[in-house]
């Protein structure tokens, strides 16, 4: 028994990197040995300011760029030697700009597209796209045009078309880029969802207070390497580190800084924690 | 990322302080004189010169082993086919079944193959030590209308955009499980639609957003324009322009007039 424990222990891994170096043909050194495990089932979130290799590194999960030395293992296969087809059956990948996938005429065919190139059997592709529209609540467009959708529609489809095809990693590149507060957070309520069923996400991203509120792990990056592995409570207690990454701690962590003086601790993530964290220190409860 | 590679290095040289007007004329005349010539020797001559030029425009040897490389390409292939389609004259060399080859073919193609190196390489001189602009300048000061002048330098401008774009594009179609090289010839073609259309969008949405941005900026208020930037020819300029008329002319005269073999 305690062998098997072993095994799925280590199968746990559903990534794994390994002194990954990436340069591009240009010559631009975009990663400098990272390394970094992802289990199965966590919400990573890849932060660090432009250019400090976030969207690389996720490209060298995906395949789209092969490692110029290390190693990236999907699911304890080496990525080196796969079709991007092939590694597309777990790891999905959806893309900042969604006009640089949308084609289809209508949004169901677009959904549709990804699982029909994987060659999923025809009799449940029905269920699979409708249950990836379901999920990212875009039933009542699906027979419009992408197109003629709005930016944060246009975005979900895009998000739908991956699920669809039924990946257990979810990479989601910059996901609430031009949408408006109420978008965005229905938005994240849906990654959310998708995680709680099970699914791996890795959201990169540089918007502190997304960061904040839902990830479970954060991975700061800054000039290609990871310099910090924590949770957010973790990350955001390190100021010097984010700075040196141009990264900003949400307002709310920046008040409670403001009011560490005051005996408000620094390890607080939503406005209704410091509400708590300041009437106790007020001494509300006593 | 990859593909697109603008020719043009910053520099200080000779050519690059040239006129492109200058340029420009020069490059055709050279480029008739090459059509002229069809003796070997007189055709590696002037090859020697062109080569010169790209040492004065100090290119660097990454962009030009770039260049050539795609001329060697052209190069081979015409050393290779020309005899096969050219098998006139005498002394036979070789017969292969329905195929002759020649010694005069292939010097021909040996010839031929020289010249396409000497016309690729007198352009890339062209490109080389001009910035985009200035060729559109230099074009706009020789008479073309400056609208048409501005869609030439935006379109050239946005050729490296758009090499970004397609790539950016056929990666988020691959991670959707598409394998371009897949399938019959026909499949194959059919699957870049999934590129073509979101390319095709892309620049429309592109091209409206400049056209609002040029607007915006007052483009076209007033029908004649000024130039911050006016083109000046210099002695130098008078003396380089002398140098390629002769260089053509010469030339000219022994093979129309003297009946001389150049």
């Amino acid at each position: 028994m305690i062998p098997a424990a072993d095994s799925r222990a280590a199968d746990d891994k559903i990534i794994s990197i390994h002194d990954l170096k990436f340069i591009y043909p240009g010559g631009v050194q975009a990663l400098s040995g990272v390394s970094l495990d992802i289990r199965r089932g966590e919400y990573v979130a890849i932060v660090g300011g432009n250019g400090s290799g976030k969207t690389t590194l996720a490209k060298n999960i995906m395949g789209l760029l092969r490692p110029t030395s290390g190693t990236v293992l999907v699911n304890g296969t080496a990525v080196a030697g796969q079709r991007i087809a092939s590694i597309a059956h777990i790891v999905g990948y959806a893309f900042q700009n969604p006009d640089h996938q949308l084609f289809c005429s209508t949004v169901w065919e677009e959904v549709r597209f990804g699982p029909q190139n994987l060659g999923y059997p025809a009799d449940d592709m029905d269920a699979r796209v409708e249950h990836a529209l379901r999920s990212m609540d875009l039933m009542s467009v699906k027979a419009r045009p992408p197109f003629s959708l709005t930016l944060s529609e246009r975005r979900r489809v895009s998000i739908a078309s991956v699920i669809a095809m039924d990946p257990e990693v979810l990479i989601f590149d910059e996901p609430t880029t031009g949408l408006d507060m109420r978008e965005s957070e229905a938005l994240m309520a849906s990654i959310a969802r998708l995680n709680s069923e099970g699914k791996t996400v890795i959201l990169i991203t540089h918007d502190m207070k997304l960061v904040a509120k839902h990830a479970k792990r954060v991975v700061v990056m800054s000039e290609g390497k990871v310099i910090l592995d924590s949770d957010p409570a973790g990350v955001f207690s390190d100021l010097e580190v984010l700075l040196a990454s141009k990264l900003m701690p949400p307002p709310v962590v920046r008040l409670a800084y403001r009011l560490s003086t005051r005996g408000v601790p620094r390890d607080v993530l939503s406005p209704e924690e410091l509400v708590l964290r300041i009437m106790m220190a007020r001494g509300d409860f006593r | 990322m990859t593909g697109f590679v603008d020719l043009y290095t910053e520099g200080d040289t000779v050519l690059h302080r040239m006129d492109p007007r200058v340029k420009i004329f020069a490059v055709l005349m050279l480029t008739l004189l090459i059509l002229m010539i069809s003796s070997l020797v007189h055709l590696l001559i002037l090859l020697a010169f062109i080569a010169l030029l790209v040492a004065l425009g100090r290119a660097p040897f990454s962009k030009v082993s770039l260049a050539l490389r795609f001329v060697l390409r052209v190069m081979i292939m015409i050393v290779i086919l020309w005899p096969i389609f050219d098998p006139s004259g005498t002394p036979v060399l070789a017969t292969l079944g329905p195929v002759r080859i020649t010694e005069p073919g292939v010097m021909r193609g040996i010839t031929n193959a020289v010249r396409i190196c000497c016309l690729a390489t007198v352009w890339y001189v062209l490109m080389f030590t001009t910035p985009q602009r200035d060729l559109v300048r230099a074009l706009v000061k020789l008479g073309v209308r400056f609208d048409f002048g501005l869609t030439l330098s935006i379109a050239l401008r946005f050729l490296p955009t758009f090499s970004a774009t397609v790539e950016s594009i056929k990666d988020a179609q691959r991670a959707r499980g598409m394998e371009f090289d897949k399938g019959s010839p026909l499949r194959r073609s059919r699957n870049y639609i999934s590129v073509l259309i979101p390319t095709i969008i892309s620049a429309l949405r592109t091209a409206d957003t400049l056209s609002l941005a040029l607007q915006s900026r007052a483009y076209g208020a007033r029908r004649h324009r000024t130039y911050l930037r006016e083109l000046k020819m210099r002695a130098s300029d008078g003396v380089a322009l002398a140098v390629v008329v002769a260089a053509f002319v010469m030339p000219a005269v022994a093979k129309f007039f003297l009946k001389v073999p150049v």
